[in-house]
């Protein structure tokens, strides 16, 4: 019997491959296949091109299972948008109901702690902070509105993401399953995950943010997964050796050696959700991104360019502020390592 | 040896295939396409009969209105076979008045665009103009999540002329005191956000056409707006103009009136229709005609039959019907039909 079960899960495939040939066949259109099931032994001329009988009917069932779910789960889904716009929206309206000046003044003072009183930094962040509404008064709401999103959509994926990440570092099987899943949501095309968000949840900041967790969760899980992995053998059996249990492992040792690694994830995170704020401008998404598209469909490449300036710089604010908090956490853990690049 | 075999005789395989499968393409043709699913239906049309009866090779590029105009004026791309001339008149007379374009007459006669509300809503609160709707309890149906007090209509993408036009309109009517003139940021988007309502049976309250798709399957009524007026519609042109150009702070009260009941024309770049040898296919292109029942029925075949096949609707078109027989000449009429 064991010299068999090679054999098995082939043997599976090949027969889900026949049904499935069987099942394009049967649902084809009559006007597509031959007159008699027997013809294509005969006739070989469907060799050639792609014969129209051999189309797998996916389109269909996801259509009508895509209608099921609005139906059946519409209040579902109306609640998840209720709270994340009550969320965005008070969010929104505080920062922009503050007087400019102190909205710099918060970043500098986030920043300056943030990355253990580095002035270098934080320099260079109130620079560019002060530099988006320079380039163009227009644009300072339209950052913030951005960076609302930007946030919520980066607080989703780490409420989600890092739970994850730490179950699939400690369970092989959780990890098989799920890879294939984080390979699907990085490059499936954004606009199959947004248009039916509009259905979902309407037009506007929240499929935004669903599809920036569906794009920018993937390198966060795999970042925190890959940081726990690599956390050295020696350190957990010497906290085991001490008599640590099983979570103080994970919450005193892993973690905290991991962090820098989760860090980087978190950095990457915001990249990534930056880039979809932009894309996402197509589905009536309001913010900067929004100014690239006009610029774009009316021609003006300048106005393109500089909306497109402004992105960079709220990047670079971003990736300032996770860096030097990933670096100054880095020292904190690992004191006497010294990194030079 | 095995692997060398099999590489030769899988290369001759597939040079027997391909033999039979290439066309003749001493012409190329490049067609502009738009992101909306009659322009799209035109094009797959007119390019499957240049391509099979004139045995030309035909490129199509999809854009939003602006790029693809652009490139018409620019003489990258040949053809437009759905032009929404009323929408550009501005920018059509001033390239008309360089040379740059020709104009091929009319494509479908009569096209519809406005205000559109679902007739659940319409009837309930008895809304039937652009009036009915200053209030703020019938803005409140259509709350923006976004703009609190305030409710939306969906509008045209701020690529499209209209979504100025939509915006002086708001204006002149009073609207903008009630609604956002919201851009969906796409074609696809736009009818996402109608289909989307109408599935979860919500009020809808958005600017939409007619030939569509989507209008076939979705029950929405057009509100009345004051009566189309041609020195009234110039004058709005000319404020539509300026804040394209100079941003919405130019803006002037105007006078406003409905979207006339237009015919939809197409066009060619001079330098594709002064070229002699392209004269065949200008000529084709100039009888291209078709009645908007018929592109609706094309337009319907293609949402529920077709399985999102464009190729598969013009081959429906071409077979069911005969008036683009009398298009093109009589030999040009038979390879079609010999490729159907």
């Amino acid at each position: 019997m064991k010299k068999y079960k090679k054999f098995i899960k082939p043997f599976v495939l090949s027969i889900l491959f026949i049904f499935f040939i069987i099942i394009s066949y049967r649902s084809a259109k009559p006007r597509y296949k031959p007159e008699n099931f027997t013809d294509i032994f005969n006739d070989f001329s469907w060799l050639g091109n792609w014969p129209k009988w051999l189309d797998f009917p996916l389109m269909q069932p996801l259509n009508s299972g895509f209608d099921w779910l609005i139906v059946k789960y519409g209040l579902f889904f109306e609640g998840i948008n209720n709270f994340l716009l009550g969320l965005y929206t008070s969010m929104k309206n505080s920062l922009v109901g503050l007087p400019w000046p102190i909205v710099i003044a918060i970043v500098i003072f986030i920043t300056y702690f943030a990355s253990g009183r580095k002035t270098n930094t934080t320099v260079m962040v109130a620079f560019c902070t002060f530099f988006l509404g320079f380039l163009s008064p227009r644009y300072w709401d339209k950052c913030i509105m951005t960076t609302c999103i930007v946030l919520i959509g980066m607080l989703l994926c780490i409420v989600v993401g890092i739970p994850i990440g730490i179950a699939m570092a400690r369970n092989k099987k959780v990890r098989n399953a799920l890879l294939p899943i984080l390979d699907l949501m990085q490059t499936i095309p954004s606009f199959c995950y947004l248009i039916p968000g509009i259905l979902l949840f309407g037009l506007g900041a929240v499929p935004a943010i669903i599809a920036i967790f569906v794009y920018a969760v993937p390198p966060l899980i795999r970042l925190t997964d890959l940081g726990i992995r690599l956390v050295d053998k020696e350190v957990i059996e010497a906290s085991e050796a001490f008599g640590a249990n099983k979570r103080q492992t994970l919450l005193g040792v892993q973690i905290p050696l991991a962090l820098p690694n989760i860090m980087q994830g978190i950095n990457q995170c915001t990249m990534m959700s930056l880039a979809m704020v932009v894309i996402a401008s197509m589905i009536g998404t309001r913010g900067i991104g929004d100014e690239v598209l006009l610029g774009l469909q009316q021609l003006n490449v300048g106005m393109a360019t500089e909306a497109g300036i402004a992105i960079v710089l709220l990047a670079i604010i971003f990736d300032r502020i996770t860096q030097s908090y990933g670096e100054k956490i880095q020292e904190r853990t690992q004191p006497k390592k010294e990194i030079k690049f | 040896m095995k692997f060398l075999r099999n590489l030769i005789l899988s290369f001759v395989f597939a040079g027997a295939l391909s033999l039979t499968t290439s066309a003749n393409a001493d012409c190329k043709v490049h067609l502009g396409d738009f992101d909306w699913d009659s322009a799209n239906i035109h094009t797959a049309i007119a390019g499957y009969i240049i391509e099979k009866g004139y045995g030309c090779e035909v490129e199509s590029t999809k854009g939003s209105t602006t790029p693809i105009m652009a490139a018409l004026f620019d003489q990258q791309i040949d053809i437009i076979t759905e032009v929404w001339r009323d929408n550009l008149v501005q920018l059509i007379e001033d390239n008309l008045a360089k040379g740059t374009i020709v104009e091929l007459g009319v494509n479908t006669p009569s096209s519809t665009q406005g205000f559109y509300v679902d007739k659940p809503t319409a009837d309930k609160y008895n809304l039937k103009s652009v009036d009915d709707m200053k209030s703020a309890e019938i803005a409140k149906l259509f709350a923006d999540p976004e703009a609190p007090g305030k409710g939306r209509m969906t509008s045209c993408i701020s690529g499209w002329t209209c979504y100025t036009i939509n915006l002086v309109k708001h204006k002149v009517y009073g609207l903008d005191k009630y609604y956002t003139n919201f851009d969906p940021g796409s074609g696809g988007a736009l009818d996402a956000a109608i289909a989307g309502g109408f599935k979860k049976g919500k009020p809808v309250f958005s600017y939409y056409w007619t030939p569509t798709g989507l209008m076939g399957k979705v029950d929405l009524v057009k509100l009345e707006e004051p009566a189309y007026d041609q020195a009234c519609w110039d004058e709005m042109t000319t404020v539509v103009e300026d804040i394209k150009k100079n941003g919405p702070d130019v803006y002037k009260p105007t006078c406003a009136c409905e979207y006339v009941n237009m015919s939809l024309t197409k066009a060619a770049s001079t330098k594709f229709a002064n070229n002699a040898a392209n004269k065949p296919i200008i000529d084709f292109i100039k009888n291209y005609s078709i009645p908007t029942a018929d592109v609706n029925k094309s337009l319907a075949f293609y949402m529920d039959e077709s399985g999102g096949d464009m190729e598969e609707t013009a081959k429906n078109f071409l077979s069911s019907n005969s008036m683009w027989e009398s298009w093109v000449p009589s030999d040009v009429a038979s390879k079609v039909k010999a490729s159907l």
